[in-house]
């Protein structure tokens, strides 16, 4: 495993609270409108904010985008092709006003459309990946932390197991042991339904462990205790006194487990076992990319470059957010 | 101290065990499920049925699930014998059993690939360790300093860039574009040192900057942390000198959480760091896993497997180990 | 045909004259006529740098392992080419350029075969004075052990069969570790009547039974240093060199054989004094080391990679050194008629029309990595025209009003849905899955493609059961000949009665009575040259019922070593023949 998945674990942020909010706010301001406040003001979070909303725009409307700028992903150009070297005739991986991302050695599609369709896969893939961690990890997490005795001591171990777990080659071999079709769907469909529920098994466990902490630190608090001894159960606790504490962390850990997760979704297409061709994908492409980089580096730097801007605007929007909802921030 | 320490080991071997047992069924099992027959995939193109048979009794493919698992197991312990009835082979312990693909032993596949991911994988924590917490800790000594930005926008862009795409652009740029470095495949330490580390320097530097990235921010963010509780007003108000205050005080406590990491990190990576090696196309235990998974190599995936989990729980022993000695807080009972 | 040899000659000249230039000379006096330089492609028509001279290391890397070294059990072509080394057969490949090596010449026996009773008996004697490793002379009974070891199956697997469908008659011959015969000399159908001759009885005439007795699988092997399973470790040498080490997945060392006699050897050289072969897990590092001259050849004989192979391109002096041989393959789509809408011929048709044949072939690396399929008979083996091209597909275009015309007929006006099955550890092959699969959606075929495991093609693909479980209704793969007749090559795709349940290469599931007549009609004929005609027409059988679509006559883009002496591509293996390569005097 090369990529830290757990960057984001270390720097958790402190228990947001209706009791934590400023004495000096004089006039009411809920919590979230405070963040809001908070966010508007921070430029650099903003700006990630606004690069997401544009990639999730261009991965709704890709087959538009492709009509008026592009060609269709799969179409071959074998014309702009050296035929001897399989690298694209011209310079930049054939860049032109025709091809804007240049094509693809060997068959010449177009870079550009494959990558815009290529932001699909990734950005479904990452997103539904992340829910499904978060649901799995919220709910066992605050079981643990909420329940503690021998459920917690279950889930904590469960929790242990999974990271010690080499994830990648698991995932991996999971993917390439599902078969083409399943449940009636069939082709890339499945592949990508794989891929989510695989990346966001092995995801829930930071999660897990976060919400656990904090479930455990609220549930000692004052205003607990205030509930508990005025005869409040159990479930009306969790729900009525936790729960809502819990949902800054929750949001907060999303929005940093989706750039991971398309770090993820690349990885695994890099490695072989992402979306089946010829759907697009950007790991798949600088897979494709390595035995011919030196002699075509543009179709290295294209894909390359675009998942370091999509992650980096995911990464820039999640601190922005973390530092907007941390109580303790200025 | 001693009762923890079993309780640990224990720990460990359980750990292993389930992931040992979870390894086995989803490779083992799966074939069966789906129908294709373990004998074939050793076989390879052979395929006449004399030729299966004697395939199968062999390598124990014609006992039932749990029983291969254990012998499998035993295997690793006490070694085994493959009895073809005619002709027997003899593995020796630890036996993984033998390649599908390649016949070799899986151990000695495995010994074979160590070096080349214990080189990478060591090299690389020594540099991101050092540079991660040293600029973590500078970074959030000059806290909102140009010197604070900078090194907070490099290291969100580290950890932003995936490794195999800086892993191409590294040698584009030093190996083929400025001609800095020769083309480098791995070459053994002990068949030549310069050669090695000449192999070495990009892909550590590119794993490292990945990984120091990481470490920066959150030294940084622990630092700052730390420096806001009581206990350093108090040895700032003892009057002891800001270099102590920060060194024999704030930096054990930044520590603690990075050890943590780095135990995680550096297991996770000993066994088998898959896509920097796939990247710099280095022939260590990622790779092997890797290639083993596309073919459907069943005992070097389930080698592989089990030693990257050793490595895991192992570090994660040793890192708790290590709090006791580190934070004086920590009591191990 | 003689002025293009000329012009050939000249640029040879200069291309060896930069050579020698660049590398310090190699001996001068090796060069005594036009020919013989090293240049672009010199080594697939002729012997480039001649020499006598011996001594040196040859160091042959591969990124595949040998499959065995046992002679009974090797089946990959390379090690058939390091075989040449050390084991020797009664016949063998003639070791000379151009289609003289593709002829059978006697090796260790002294003249080729006499036929008998209607071409049903063959007897062959043994040549004097030919050893073994260890001193002792090689008998007609160790062949007849030798041959005995491939029945064997439970315990030798691996290597070819086709001994046994011939030679058993009927016999359920267990092979000599379980025979009941004394002396292990169990097998019927070979006699011998003395140690200088052994006699082989067939059923009936089979004109190519003497290109199995130049496969290594009949190799004579000494009863007494037979350890079974294990022999594959150290195998008793014949040839002018014997193993001196062997570990699995790593390599091996050749030294000398001291008993192996060059008086008796019309085919080996023999020069070197050592042979060192080396497993690579790094295909792009051994190019790199073959570039730097660090190493010799990579004999598994695949070719360059796209990085090591562009680089040479664009090179003129390392392209000298490179070659670009036909490796006998030929590169395929095929059509397995039971899976519907192939079962149709015009479905058939109308894929082959749509296909871009120029696009398949840029998708396997362009035009180094063959010339535009026309049929399926590889040139080379005997009945073969490589011209004979009825679906045009050598102009290199698509034939989109064709393909719809033949939809029509095919009652699929609209287009229709199919899998393609693909091995996922072949590159080349995804990509010309992914061509074809967008040249068909233009005539509204919607394609899938399936990548399996390429470990398993003979379960996955080689079952009939499963490709129509699958739906695979296109299946992508590369075919060469075990030995070089119409037999060697088509038999296993194309005649029914090689349909196997398991590990079948006739995936079109074709069972023409007609073809499979002709195979018979073939196999009786005298010489394989009176056989020829009758493949010519299996091939055009073939061809007529659009079974399959020929992507490549497949080649390869191999570099060796400039120091290399004696280098030639053997016709029948596709491949530097290792008999006659030797190291440059330094």
């Amino acid at each position: 495993m090369t990529a830290p998945l757990h960057d984001t674990s270390a720097e958790s942020p402190a228990p947001v609270s209706v009791a934590d909010v400023p004495a000096k706010a004089i006039e009411g301001r809920s919590p979230g409108r405070i963040a809001w406040m908070r966010l508007k003001r921070d430029k650099v979070a903003l700006t990630g904010g606004v690069v997401v909303i544009f990639l999730i725009l261009v991965a709704v409307f890709a087959p538009q985008i492709v009509s008026l700028l592009g060609h269709p992903p799969n179409e071959f150009h074998e014309d702009l092709i050296d035929p001897d070297l399989g690298t694209p005739l011209g310079s930049f991986g054939g860049m032109s006003s025709d091809f804007l991302f240049g094509v693809e050695p060997t068959n010449g599609r177009d870079v550009f459309s494959r990558i815009v369709y290529g932001a699909r896969i990734s950005l479904v893939v990452a997103f539904l990946s992340a829910f499904v961690s978060v649901t799995i990890g919220s709910l066992l997490g605050a079981l643990a932390g909420f329940i503690g005795g021998w459920v917690d001591g279950v889930i904590s171990r469960i929790m242990d197991l999974l990271l010690a777990f080499p994830q990648l080659l698991f995932t991996i071999a999971l993917v390439s042991v599902v078969p083409n079709s399943l449940w009636g769907f069939s082709g890339s469909g499945v592949r990508m339904g794989v891929l989510i529920v695989v990346i966001g098994f092995f995801g829930w466990p930071y999660i897990g462990r976060i919400v656990r902490g904090q479930t455990i630190s609220l549930r000692e608090r004052e205003y607990v205790e205030a509930a508990r001894s005025l005869g409040a159960g159990r479930g009306y606790i969790l729900i009525k006194e936790l729960l809502p504490n819990l949902v800054a962390p929750i949001l907060v850990y999303s929005t940093l487990l989706i750039p991971t997760n398309i770090l993820t979704e690349a990885a695994l297409s890099f490695l072989g076992a992402g979306v089946k061709p010829p759907t697009a994908s950007w790991g798949k492409m600088l897979s494709d990319a390595i035995p011919i980089y030196q002699d075509d580096p543009a179709y290295m730097v294209v894909p390359g470059i675009t998942i370091f801007i999509t992650v980096l605007a995911f990464n820039l929007f999640g601190d922005g957010l973390r530092d907007a909802l941390d109580p303790k921030g200025s | 101290m001693l009762v923890y320490l079993i309780r640990r080991l224990f720990n460990v071997v359980a750990t292993l065990l389930v992931v040992s047992v979870v390894t086995f069924g989803i490779f083992f099992a799966v074939p069966k499920i789906t129908g294709s027959d373990p004998a074939l995939m050793y076989a390879g193109r052979e395929t006449n049925e004399t030729a299966l048979a004697g395939i199968r009794v062999k390598m124990g493919f014609d006992k039932p699930i749990s029983e291969q698992y254990l012998t499998f197991v035993k295997g690793i312990f006490v070694g085994r014998d493959y009895d073809g009835g005619t002709d027997v082979t003899h593995c020796a312990a630890p036996c993984f059993g033998y390649s599908f693909k390649t016949e070799a032993p899986v151990w000695e596949t495995m010994v074979d690939r160590m070096p080349v991911t214990l080189s990478l994988a060591l090299g690389a924590a020594v540099i991101w360790v050092i540079a991660g917490v040293a600029t973590g800790v500078v970074s959030a000594l000059k806290r909102r300093t140009a010197i604070d930005r900078t090194v907070m926008v490099g290291a969100l862009a580290g950890v932003s860039l995936p490794i195999f795409f800086t892993g191409m652009v590294a040698p584009a740029i030093f190996v083929y574009g400025l001609g800095w470095l020769d083309v480098s495949n791995y070459r053994p330490l002990t068949e030549d040192p310069v050669a090695w580390l000449n192999s070495m320097l990009l892909p550590w530097v590119t794993l490292a900057f990945l990984f120091a990235a990481t470490y920066a921010r959150i030294t940084r963010a622990t630092m700052l942390d730390v420096l806001g509780e009581d206990y350093i007003r108090t040895a700032r108000a003892k009057g002891l000198k800001e270099g102590v205050v920060i060194r024999k005080h704030a930096l054990r406590s930044t520590l603690t959480p990075i050890v943590t990491m780095f135990g995680l990190d550096l297991g996770g990576l000993l066994g088998g760091a898959v896509l920097t090696e796939t990247t710099f196309n280095f022939q260590g235990l990622g790779t092997a896993a890797v290639a083993a998974i596309g073919q459907g190599d069943l005992p070097v995936i389930m080698g592989v497997t089990l030693l990257a989990a050793l490595f895991v729980v192992m570090a994660n022993l040793i890192v708790d180990l290590l709090y006791a000695v580190i934070d004086p807080r920590v009591r191990l009972t | 045909m003689i002025r293009r040899k000329q012009a050939f000659a000249i640029t040879a000249v200069i291309a060896a004259l930069s050579l020698t230039a660049a590398c310090g000379g190699s001996d001068g006096k090796t060069k005594t006529e036009g020919k013989g330089g090293a240049a672009f492609n010199a080594a697939t028509t002729g012997m480039v740098n001649p020499s006598d001279a011996k001594g040196g290391e040859l160091k042959l890397w591969s990124p595949q392992d040998v499959d065995y070294l046992d002679p009974a059990r090797a089946y990959y072509g390379f090690v058939w080419d390091i075989q040449r080394l050390y084991v020797r057969q009664l016949l063998a490949y003639d070791s000379k350029p151009g289609k003289d090596g593709s002829k059978l010449v006697p090796d260790l026996a002294e003249a080729l075969p006499v036929l008998s009773n209607e071409g049903k008996t063959y007897t062959l004697k043994i040549k004097d004075g030919v050893k073994f490793e260890d001193g002792t002379p090689i008998t007609s009974k160790d062949f007849k052990y030798g041959i005995e070891r491939v029945f064997a199956q439970d315990v030798l697997s691996g290597g070819p069969t086709y001994l046994i469908d011939i030679l058993d008659q009927g016999q359920k011959y267990p092979g000599p570790y379980k025979d009941t015969d004394a002396n292990k000399m169990g097998l019927k159908s070979v006699e011998t009547p003395d140690d200088k001759t052994i006699v082989f009885n067939l059923a009936s005439a089979n004109s190519d039974f003497s290109y199995l007795l130049a496969m290594p699988s009949s190799s004579p092997v000494p009863q007494a240093k037979d350890t079974g399973a294990t022999y594959t470790n150290k195998p008793v040498s014949t040839g002018p060199y014997k193993v001196e080490s062997f570990t699995a997945s790593k390599g091996a060392t050749f030294v000398r054989n001291e008993n192996w006699d060059p008086k008796t050897d019309t085919i080996r050289k023999g020069l070197p004094d050592k042979v060192s072969f080396t497993v690579t897990t790094n295909p792009d590092d051994m190019d790199a080391r073959l570039l730097s001259g660090d190493i010799d050849l990579a004999i598994d004989g695949t070719g360059m990679q796209q990085a090591g192979k562009n680089k040479v391109l664009k090179d003129e002096k390392l392209k000298a050194n490179a070659d670009n041989p036909f490796t006998g393959y030929i590169r395929y789509f095929a059509f397995p008629t039971t899976v519907a809408p192939f079962d149709n011929i015009e479905c058939r048709k109308a894929v082959i029309y749509a296909a871009d044949p120029k696009s398949l072939q840029t998708a396997r690396g362009g035009p180094t990595s063959g010339d535009l399929g026309a049929n399926m008979l590889p040139p080379g083996i005997p009945g073969a025209d490589k011209s004979y091209d009825p679906f045009n597909l050598t102009k290199g275009e698509p034939q989109e009003a064709k393909a719809k015309e033949a939809l029509k007929a095919c009652g699929k006006p609209d287009g229709f849905e199919t899998t393609i099955a693909v091995r996922n550890n072949r590159a080349p092959e995804v990509k010309t899955a992914e061509s074809l699969q967008a040249s068909l959606a233009k005539v509204g075929i919607k394609v899938t493609i399936d990548q399996y495991d390429g470990k398993l093609s003979s379960s996955v693909i080689g079952s009939p059961e499963n490709v129509k479980k699958k739906n695979y209704g296109i299946i992508v793969m590369g075919w060469g000949a075990d030995y070089n007749s119409g037999s060697g090559f088509l038999q296993p795709l194309v005649d029914g009665s090689f349909i196997q349940p398991n590990g079948n290469n006739n995936y079109t599931m074709i069972n023409d009575p007609e073809i499979n007549q002709l195979f018979k009609t073939a196999a009786a004929a005298a010489t394989p040259e009176a056989a020829a005609p009758f493949y010519t027409d299996i091939n055009k059988k073939v061809m007529e019922k659009a079974l399959y679509l020929p992507i490549n006559f497949d080649k390869a883009f191999v570099y060796h070593n400039p120091r290399l002496t004696n280098v030639y591509f053997n016709d029948s293996m596709g491949k530097i023949d290792l008999a006659t390569v030797g190291i440059a005097a330094k």
